[in-house]
């Protein structure tokens, strides 16, 4: 896929790379001002400084055929069954949003811009160098963004079943899921074999496994990691092999456990509990996390596609045979998403309300990106109800840009404030 | 350790109890709520259906006076059996039960991909189990009284389940007796039932390779042990909000229980066809959501730890290292 680039491209892709590389320089500089942070965090750190520093080794530097994935609902064992690399482009850069800004309608969410600035633009080289780019069909914005992106790279659709419940939807996902498996067969020329299947659902398991363990000591009482941190850890896996990432997390798993057990936290006891959920959180797009965290709240839990939910359902081998482990991945991705564009609200609600429970939550904040319409319809009826089990919530509506970062910051620390209040006031103590 | 393996192994163990106990003498009666056939003849204890249909074709005036004593015990007994172990005697001591998963077993070991029901097809057979249950207290009656005005049906009808029931070929078959693996032409009734028999234990078999425990969808003595799936000692627990609702549970399941992953609003998780093998419980990912009891108290609990330790194997470590090996995968 030849492209000429004229003259204003390449002052796009120019000015692109500029001013993703300020930005984040700009929250690493940030970053290195804190104290007390896990030392287990420096090669999530190192990776995305390459954003800035080195792009084109942002990727691990493999042989191996690169398979961008959108959303959750690729199943990334099959790609690792493959004998590909799965790496998730799913964007957060306002810059290049703005790159992106011009292929849609304004109203469109700034995730499927951004991502378009970069595949278009190329300022981040993995967007293109992708063997095959795997979109599934699933909010309207992801339905078309496979005809703009076409244009630069392969694509492949996924026809993902909204009303999963049936039986029609179930055997159409294992179908469609099948119909992922041939292309990438053909692409990497390697057989999916059984072997594989189980070998790389192995594999998923292990980072699982890893995550797990994340977060269960992100619900201890001591705030032993920040949540824009959590989010970081979560985010490289978009972009680390599923090996290095485990090994990485296991590291700072075993530091963290060092921390609880000598009582170390990173944020005091006083900070209200928070959990953050609705659209996803993304580098560099660290705004809310850091928001949140900068008034004086611990952000000890997320329900983001982008991080909390990310590595949380496993799949279960039931039969060690194909069909059926084919089968175990397609449900795995299907079946427990509690991604709004499915029709049953009823599994994030549930999610929710057991998660506020593990995590000892006392607010949450929903956070709502300027035309994802998915997070949007849903979130006037799980207010009420979150509301009806006295659930304290603040609703924000932003996208990726900085401007409104001083208005966010007076709605978040007022809501702290009061979270603190509820707190005084039910008898808890700071 | 695996449950489906424990199992397996302790399956095997009543096996050989239940068919060659009796060479040491053992037997543990004859009301015992699972395929313990009754045919086979070093047996430590036989199945409930064969004296029940006996005690089913003798005249009212007989059962209700002469035999009301042992019949009364034989049915107490029965109702001990099923309060205490309900329906694990299905998914842990059913001699027919351990075929159909040593059948399972074979073709995983054959690398062969199994079939499932439709939901739809599944649904539509659930009814059978109860109608056969039926025939085998009423086709009796009608031997040894006169149902509503009808002549009395011939001697011919005797036993009728066990007369197509897989077991009574199939069970003998391990202490060597192949005899009941003939077609009876002593009479237009026993032709049809021996043939009928013949056809089934083929599907039995044939239906057992390629679907998990085919044979049990459509079994009356699962349906006679759900009148103890409430009130057994044994339980089956959901938890429903720690359930994502991820399917695994059914996926697993050898019966194909919907319910158990798509419902979270019920505690009490027996349901019509469950056999209490736990196999769901070994397989869902998130703490709690499900557990088997004993009189209440949790003896097996879900947990995303075992989860993972079940699914065990050292993992490897990067990507080189996913075999490279090709084998058949069916597709
Ligand atoms: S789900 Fe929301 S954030 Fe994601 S692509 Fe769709 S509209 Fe954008
Ligand atoms: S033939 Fe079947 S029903 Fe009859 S005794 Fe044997 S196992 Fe039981
Ligand atoms: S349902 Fe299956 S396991 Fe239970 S008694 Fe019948 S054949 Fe045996
Ligand atoms: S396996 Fe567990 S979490 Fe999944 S659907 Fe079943 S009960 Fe729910
Ligand atoms: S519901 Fe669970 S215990 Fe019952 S048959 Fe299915 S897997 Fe076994």
């Amino acid at each position: 896929m030849i492209q000429i680039q004229t003259d204003r491209d390449q002052k796009l892709t120019r000015r692109l790379k500029l001013h993703l590389a300020m930005s984040v320089r700009e929250i690493f500089d940030a970053i290195a001002l804190e104290q007390n942070r896990p030392v287990a965090m420096r090669p999530f750190d190192a990776l995305f400084m390459n954003f800035a520093e080195a792009p084109d080794d942002i990727l691990p530097a493999k042989p191996v055929k690169k398979v961008g994935l959108y959303c959750m609902t690729v199943p990334e064992e099959i790609v690792y069954a493959a004998g590909a690399l799965p790496v998730r482009l799913c964007a957060g850069s306002a810059d290049a949003a703005e790159a992106g800004e011009a292929l849609f309608p304004d109203v469109s969410c700034p995730m499927v811009k951004s991502a378009a600035g970069f595949t278009r633009t190329g300022a981040l080289p993995f967007y293109r160098q992708c063997d095959l780019v795997v979109i599934p069909a699933t909010c309207d914005w992801k339905v078309k963004l496979g005809d703009i992106l076409s244009r630069h790279v392969p694509v492949l659709m996924l026809n993902v079943p909204k009303h999963k419940t049936t039986e029609t939807a179930r055997l159409f996902w294992y179908d469609e899921i099948r119909r992922l498996c041939r292309a990438l067969e053909k692409l990497t020329q390697t057989r999916i074999t059984r072997a594989r299947l189980r070998a790389s659902i192995s594999l998923i398991h292990a980072a699982q496994a890893e995550f797990r363990r994340f977060q269960d000591l992100r619900a201890d009482d001591l705030c032993l990691i920040s949540g824009r941190d959590a989010a970081e850890v979560a985010n490289a896996w978009f972009y680390m092999d599923a090996a290095s990432w485990t090994g990485h997390v296991r590291r700072l798993n075993e530091e963290l456990h060092k921390r609880k057990q000598s009582g170390l936290g990173v944020i005091p006891k006083s900070a209200p509990r928070v959990l953050l959920t609705g659209s996803p959180v993304i580098f560099p797009n660290w705004k809310i996390p850091s928001l949140i965290e900068n008034s004086g709240g611990a952000l000890v839990c997320d329900e983001l596609c982008s991080s909390g939910r990310l590595l949380w359902d496993m799949a279960c081998v039931d039969e060690p045979l194909f069909d059926d482990m084919l089968d175990a991945l397609a449900d795995r991705s299907l079946m427990p998403c509690t991604c709004p564009v499915f029709t049953d609200a009823n599994d994030r609600r549930v999610k929710l309300l057991r998660m506020i429970r593990d995590y000892r939550v006392e607010g949450v904040v929903h956070h709502v990106l300027k035309g994802c319409h998915p997070y949007d319809m849903e979130l006037r009826p799980l207010e009420a109800e979150l509301a009806a089990a006295g659930v304290s919530q603040l609703k924000i509506e932003t996208d990726y840009s900085p401007e409104d970062t001083e208005p966010l910051r007076t709605r978040i620390e007022a809501f702290i404030e009061t979270l603190k209040g509820r707190r005084l006031k039910s008898g808890g103590s700071f | 350790m695996r449950i489906d393996r424990i199992r397996l192994v302790v399956q095997a163990l009543f096996f050989i109890f239940l068919i060659y106990g009796g060479i040491l003498g053992f037997s543990i009666g004859n009301a015992v709520p699972t395929m313990a056939c009754i045919y086979a003849e070093d047996r430590g204890g036989s199945c409930f259906l064969y004296p029940f249909q006996r005690f089913m074709s003798l005249p009212w005036s007989t059962l209700l006076a002469a035999t009301i004593v042992p019949f009364l015990i034989y049915l107490g007994t029965f109702f001990l059996w099923g309060v205490v172990f309900g329906k694990a005697f299905c998914g842990w001591i059913c001699p027919l039960g351990f075929l159909q998963d040593l059948l399972t077993k074979a073709r995983h070991l054959l690398g062969i991909d199994g079939a499932r029901f439709r939901w739809a097809s599944r649904e539509r057979f659930q009814w059978v189990k109860y109608a056969l249950l039926a025939l085998l207290i009423l086709i009796p009656m009608g031997i040894g009284s006169s149902l509503a005005g009808l002549p009395k049906l011939s001697g011919d009808w005797a036993v009728p389940f066990c007369q197509i029931c897989p077991g009574k070929p199939l069970l003998p078959l391990f202490s060597g007796d192949i005899s009941h693996l003939i077609i009876d032409f002593s009479s237009p009734v026993k032709l049809a039932m021996s043939g009928l028999l013949m056809g089934l234990t083929g599907l039995f078999l044939v239906g057992g390779f390629v679907k998990r425990r085919w044979f049990c969808l459509y079994c009356p003595m699962a349906a006679l042990l759900s009148l103890f799936d409430r009130i057994g000692l044994i339980g089956l627990k959901k938890k429903g909000d720690t359930c994502t609702r991820c399917g695994n549970c059914y996926r697993a399941c050898p019966m194909e229980i919907r319910e158990i992953a798509d419902i979270r609003d019920r505690k009490h998780m027996v349901t019509q066809d469950c056999m209490l093998c736990m196999r769901c419980i070994e397989v869902c990912p998130e703490n709690k959501a499900l557990s088997a009891t004993f009189l209440g108290f949790p003896v097996f609990t879900a947990s995303a730890d075992g989860f993972l330790k079940r699914h065990g194997g050292q993992p490897p470590l990067t990507q080189e290292d996913l075999p490279h090996d090709t084998d058949s995968n069916g597709s």
